[in-house]
């Protein structure tokens, strides 16, 4: 999440003068916290878990076995001991984490106790079997007649929704506990283990992950190149916007949301109001792109799961939106195909989200110095010494990309390099540091609510940064992206399980 | 976002701000953004038709 700020008491916190400099910022946070918690995972190759205890969450019609710790090991805990377990782990480490980052550890420790709890008991509701339940052979088994089949991983949902109800009604609520409310830090720390997660997923079909590269650049030619261009001509040119909010607010809604607003509104030496007032704007668009985009993708795109997974990447923004639309969409997909008899295997359009997501994050820091270097040199020509600069892109560079490679590299070298005996290990303990990925997605759907005020869009003036946004994302981006992720990856489905 | 008030004179700004007209280095950054967007967009099908994915 962006430091910059918004109104000074909105969920953009600034750094204000007199706050001491913080020792790391939340990307390098969110590669050492991803990577200490995939470490630990992979202990699980020489026999000793030590993450077994983290709390997994199962399909459920009996509250009693709704719970459990992700590995046998730890079976002597419970279902309640690990998630007291859980939640004690997470709120130590998070709490040094906003020790690092120069935030009120007391304030943080309290605030992530009220988000922990209620994000996870929304995840719990949403994983009852009259939600969560797809096949008629799950329904017969929980003894249920009817549901509404969101799938497990819809119940993201219910913590997305839990987080607007408290946005929008308990607005004291939402600023007293606002410490926490990080989607990005935690949808940083997932995407770094998701890395691990992914690899062995593609070390199955490696040609066939290779080949998601192409497609890759594909995303990030549409993203600076097409998308950019055309909403800040829009922006321009149909609503008036002056130069200083039209390139952050092209940049929020068509390359990465809240990252790219903030990365172009500093090249472009914008006030620091207008990227954040944009990225209100795409924490409130991301929403409804979330609640909306997967049920469309499972319901017009069930046959073509990769063409929906990359739509999930280019069309919805912000790295958690859109990553996390990626996982309901792939849970959705799955769900309907099992119930046809076909049976994908899992990790593929969650990764060809993120893959997308990814490359398109990569080359943030490029075109904001592309934008800074015309911007200080042709438009608002600035002293030599603010002029843009070529270490602007590293600067620029989202860190936690780095996390993701490692893992990724890791990972498919465990699967791949490894004598078969440690490799057959490799997914299982990969898969117990996938439950705090998926912790840290819940963490993130809440966090998302949480922060968006629909309220803010009927605000005098907001309203026309928010035509701007509908106009472009609901009549080009949604579209484009779709014709671009069918171009690409029509015809592609993933390798069937087993 | 919680409390997104925006403050009066950024409503007033956004409000009434005055017209920019595009400045023709705009106008090249818009024609050459896209149509380099376009031309390696084709350039990237047709890799993708005759190298399609290998599954």
């Amino acid at each position: 999440m962006s430091n910059a700020t918004l109104t000074g008491t909105g969920p953009l916190r600034p750094h204000s003068a007199t706050a001491p400099a913080a020792a790391i910022n939340e990307d390098w946070l969110a590669v050492i916290l991803g990577l200490a918690i995939f470490v630990l995972a992979l202990a699980g190759l020489v026999h000793v878990d030590l993450i077994g205890w983290v709390v997994n969450t199962a399909v459920w019609s009996n509250f009693s076995l709704a719970l459990g710790p992700a590995s046998k090991s730890y079976a002597a805990l419970g279902g309640f001991g690990a998630l007291l377990a859980t939640y004690a782990a997470l709120t130590v480490v998070l709490s040094a984490g906003a020790a690092a980052l120069k935030t009120d550890v007391k304030r943080f420790a309290l605030a992530f106790t009220a988000v922990f709890w209620i994000a996870y008991a929304s995840w719990i509701i949403g994983n009852y079997a009259n939600f969560a339940a797809v096949t008629p052979a799950e329904q017969q088994k929980f003894g249920i007649s009817w549901s509404l089949k969101l799938t497990n991983e819809g119940a993201y949902i219910f913590a997305l929704i839990a987080g607007l109800f408290i946005a929008n009604f308990l607005p004291r609520f939402a600023e007293a506990i606002k410490d926490a409310v990080r989607p990005e830090l935690y949808i940083k720390i997932a995407i770094v283990i998701l890395g691990g997660f992914f690899a062995v997923t593609a070390a199955a079909k490696l040609g066939f992950a290779s080949s998601l590269l192409l497609r890759g650049v594909a995303a990030i030619v549409e993203a600076y190149l097409i998308y950019w261009a055309v909403v800040y001509f829009i922006a321009r040119k149909w609503f008036g916007f002056s130069r200083e909010w039209s390139a952050p607010l092209a940049a929020g809604i068509s390359i990465c949301g809240i990252s790219a607003a903030i990365a172009i509104g500093g090249a472009i030496r914008a006030r620091p109001i207008v990227p954040a007032l944009v990225s209100s704007l795409v924490l409130v668009f991301a929403v409804i792109e979330v609640l909306i985009l997967p049920f469309v993708a499972q319901t017009w795109l069930a046959h073509e799961p990769l063409v929906a997974g990359a739509w999930m990447g280019l069309a919805v923004k912000t790295d958690g939106a859109a990553v996390a639309a990626g996982g309901i969409t792939e849970s959705l997909i799955l769900a309907k195909n099992a119930a046809q008899g076909i049976h994908y295997q899992p990790g593929w359009i969650l990764g060809t989200a993120a893959t997308i997501k990814v490359f398109i994050d990569i080359f943030i820091g490029v075109w904001a110095f592309v934008l800074g270097y015309i911007w200080t040199n042709f438009i608002n020509v600035t002293p030599d010494q603010d002029k843009a600069k070529a270490r602007e892109i590293w600067e620029r560079f989202p860190k936690f990309i780095i996390g993701f490679v490692v893992t990724f590299i890791v990972g498919l070298y465990l699967a791949l390099g490894t004598p078969a005996d440690i490799a057959r290990q490799v997914p299982a303990a990969i898969g117990e540091a996938n439950t705090f990925r998926v912790i840290f997605f819940i963490l993130t759907f809440f966090s998302i609510g949480v922060l968006s005020n629909f309220k803010a869009l009927w605000q005098e003036g907001f309203g026309k940064l928010a035509a701007v946004y509908f106009v472009s994302i609901f009549g080009f981006v949604i579209w484009v992206g779709l014709g671009i992720s069918w171009l690409f990856f029509h015809g592609v489905t993933p390798p069937l399980a087993g | 976002m919680s409390q997104s008030n925006i403050r009066p004179e950024l409503q007033e700004e956004l409000r009434n701000t005055a017209v920019e007209p595009l400045l023709p280095i705009e106008k090249r950054l818009i024609a050459w953004s896209l149509s380099t967007g376009l031309f390696l967009l084709v350039v990237l099908a047709t890799i993708n038709h005759f190298f399609p994915p290998a599954s």
